[in-house]
């Protein structure tokens, strides 16, 4: 009998009470925000990270370019952002990113509760949302959710088959509980919400 | 009862300090959990759901590994099977020696450190990196994890700094956090950049996707599995969840049960292996079928490996991790050693007050200090009783069924203040060590009672 068989077959011995899956429905008086962009942006910022508004007709790149002005090398795959000095999807291998200093990406949901922002790979080696020493993400402020609960009805993973929640920059508390960000990943985050209007 | 975790405990307690350092490190993440917590109106109903969940799943455990399984194969994930530790590295290594890796960078698993993974493969002659940053602290001192979530939680700075100064070569006497750990992100960097292989634990498994989630605030999983042609995860089987809405209940209560954030840094969702690359997922029992077998013990498998209960219990803030003979400390220690090895590790039962606190913060509702008093019952059965409880037992059950007896000793107690001190303190009496008895009164309760001194509060009682 192969391990898979046997470690199965034990199982079915032991599994006894069948017990019912709960009903996933939240109660009433759930957590709600009445301004979720707010929420976001607050509990991004008491994570270490950061959430700005872009107003209507703003010029992305500007913005980019005022809140990282030193940065030389700044990878995207997205069009519209200009000021990107290589296309990240045009290098051979992951390797070819280590130096990144700002790397521009996309988000697809925001959740209000925690400031994680959901992104299905979409670059085509997801070191860069890791290697760059700072992160921008673009997110459509009418995507932010209340909660994950929410966020996990509408995520889907694409050909990739890689997804991830970002809440704010990389960190770690390991010596003496001291909040250091910049362990291994990004050592800033910002998130630009965008309006469609 | 063995005292075995009591003298641990006691070179931990020698240095003052440190210990009360350490007492209130922990508490203040305990206070950090409670703030989030409280700001979620429906948190009791989060971890109702997460307890349910995970019992229903366990009870389906069968048919869920086989839909996880199949679906990870059909990802193109390879499924390995291990029935023990033993299995599982030979797998590891396995997988390893045929593609000719020689350095694997691991981030935090402790199913790894159950199985004593990195000796094994160490011993094979493969250099393996630890990269969360407490982790690596700790394998370049060639020392255990204290905590599950914090491990380097026993450390100073300015022996973290006295470390990285001899391995990483950091200016002389800078202890700063900050500059340590961006020493440590550099020198890090480098060995994810060279490895031939990453090895992640894994959070949960999804069974309705196949999906491995992987949850870290360093990113230090990530930038493994980013470079490195060949992913291997290694995940307890009972880490299952059955699909998406289940998974969002978890994650709502790790992070904040943990370390008291809204959510880690990084939710890491591996489906498929990266282009090219190769994926391998090894499912281990290692005994977790055993304790299904063991009636309300089973419960036990539902812990998710926050870390709260540690966090929160009054014997672990105050004797650290080191003073449990299991290498997973406090009270979800206690029980998976006593699953472990019930003989080896019973000497950690004594380690705890039955305040109860874990189980009130326990985010899947896992009834830690019951299941131990009840490991406690059991101790006679072991052989490993303390035999001068037990002497004291007996003596009290004889007392009890004698009430002339009992009446007797009750009027000669008040003697005992009497008594030379060394009769009174001594090896016999745990119970005077380090502390005062209480003094017997002069009068029992039942003596005041027949003389009417004690006033009834009938009439008051009624107005309430």
């Amino acid at each position: 009998m192969s391990s898979k068989e046997e470690i199965l077959s034990r199982i079915r011995q032991t599994v006894g009470t069948g017990y019912a899956m709960p009903e996933i429905i939240l109660p009433a008086g759930a957590v709600e925000y009445g301004d979720k962009t707010a929420q976001f942006a607050a509990v991004s910022e008491s994570v270490g990270g950061r959430a700005v508004v872009a107003g209507k007709g703003a010029d992305l790149n500007e913005m980019i370019r005022s809140l990282y002005p030193a940065a030389k090398t700044i990878a995207s795959n997205i069009p519209e952002i200009t000021l990107a000095t290589f296309n990240p999807d045009k290098t051979g291998t992951p390797y070819e990113l280590d130096g990144t200093e700002l790397a521009v990406v996309r988000g697809e949901i925001g959740v209000a509760e925690n400031g994680a922002v959901w992104i299905a790979q979409n670059v085509k080696e997801k070191a860069l949302y890791f290697i760059a020493e700072y992160l921008v993400i673009l997110l459509d402020a009418e995507k932010i959710v209340h909660n994950m609960h929410e966020a996990y009805r509408q995520i889907r993973l694409n050909d990739y088959g890689f997804g991830l929640f970002i809440s704010g920059p990389s960190k770690t508390a390991d010596i003496e509980q001291a909040l250091v960000t910049g362990a291994h990943g990004a050592k800033g985050v910002t998130v630009i919400l965008t309006s469609a209007v | 009862m063995s005292e075995e975790h009591a003298k641990n405990a006691a070179r931990f307690l020698a240095n003052k300090e440190q210990e009360q350092w350490h007492n209130e490190t922990l508490w203040q993440v305990r206070g950090k959990r409670d703030r989030l917590a409280m700001a979620i109106p429906e948190w009791e109903t989060l971890r109702e759901w997460a307890s349910g969940i995970k019992m229903h799943t366990l009870s389906h455990l069968d048919r869920y590994l086989e839909q996880f399984a199949a679906n990870a194969e059909a990802n193109g994930v390879k499924v390995h099977w291990a029935k023990d530790g033993e299995e599982h590295n030979e797998i590891v290594y396995g997988i390893l020696k045929e593609r000719g890796v020689k350095k694997l960078v691991k981030s935090k698993s402790m199913l790894t450190e159950e199985c004593h993974l990195n000796p094994f493969l160490i011993s094979k002659g493969i250099d393996v990196v630890e990269s969360d940053l407490g982790e690596r602290i700790l394998q370049l001192m060639d020392e255990p994890p204290s905590h599950i979530v914090m491990p380097a939680i026993h450390l100073k700075r300015e022996e973290i700094g006295a470390l990285f100064e001899e391995k990483l070569h950091t200016e002389k006497g800078n202890s700063d956090p900050a500059y340590l750990t961006h020493a440590a992100r550099l020198h890090l960097r480098q060995e994810f950049l060279t490895a031939d292989a990453s090895m992640t634990g894994a959070n949960f498994g999804v069974a309705a996707t196949g999906d491995v989630v992987v949850c870290t605030n360093e990113g230090n999983a990530d930038m493994g599995t980013s470079f490195a042609p060949l992913h291997i995860v290694s995940m307890g089987m009972e880490k299952l969840v059955p699909d998406y809405q289940s998974l969002g209940v978890f994650i709502r209560l790790l992070a904040r049960s943990a370390t008291g954030q809204p959510v880690t840094a990084y939710t890491s969702h591996y489906r498929k292996p990266r282009k090219g690359c190769e994926m391998h997922l090894v499912i281990v029992d290692n005994g977790r079928s055993r304790t299904m077998e063991m009636g309300d013990h089973r419960r036990t498998l539902k812990c998710i490996r926050c870390g709260a209960c540690m966090n929160t219990c009054p014997v672990y803030r105050r004797s650290g991790g080191y003073a449990y003979t299991y290498f997973i400390p406090g009270p979800i220690g206690i029980n998976l050693g006593m699953l472990r090895s019930a003989k080896t590790y019973a000497g950690n039962l004594s380690a705890c007050s039955l305040c109860c606190s874990c189980n009130n913060v326990c985010p899947v509702k896992i009834d830690l200090a019951d299941r131990i008093y009840a490991w406690r019952q059991s101790l006679d059965r072991l052989g490993k009783a303390d035999r001068i409880k037990k002497g004291m037992s007996k003596g009290l059950k004889f007392l009890f069924s004698h009430p002339a007896l009992y009446r007797l000793s009750l009027r000669l107690a008040p003697l005992l203040r009497y008594m030379p001190r060394f009769l009174m303190y001594n090896r016999l009496n745990g119970w005077g060590k380090g502390r005062e008895m209480p003094e017997f009164a002069n009068e029992s309760f039942t003596e005041m009672w027949k003389k009417g001194k004690v006033k009834t509060h009938t009439n008051q009682r009624s107005h309430e």
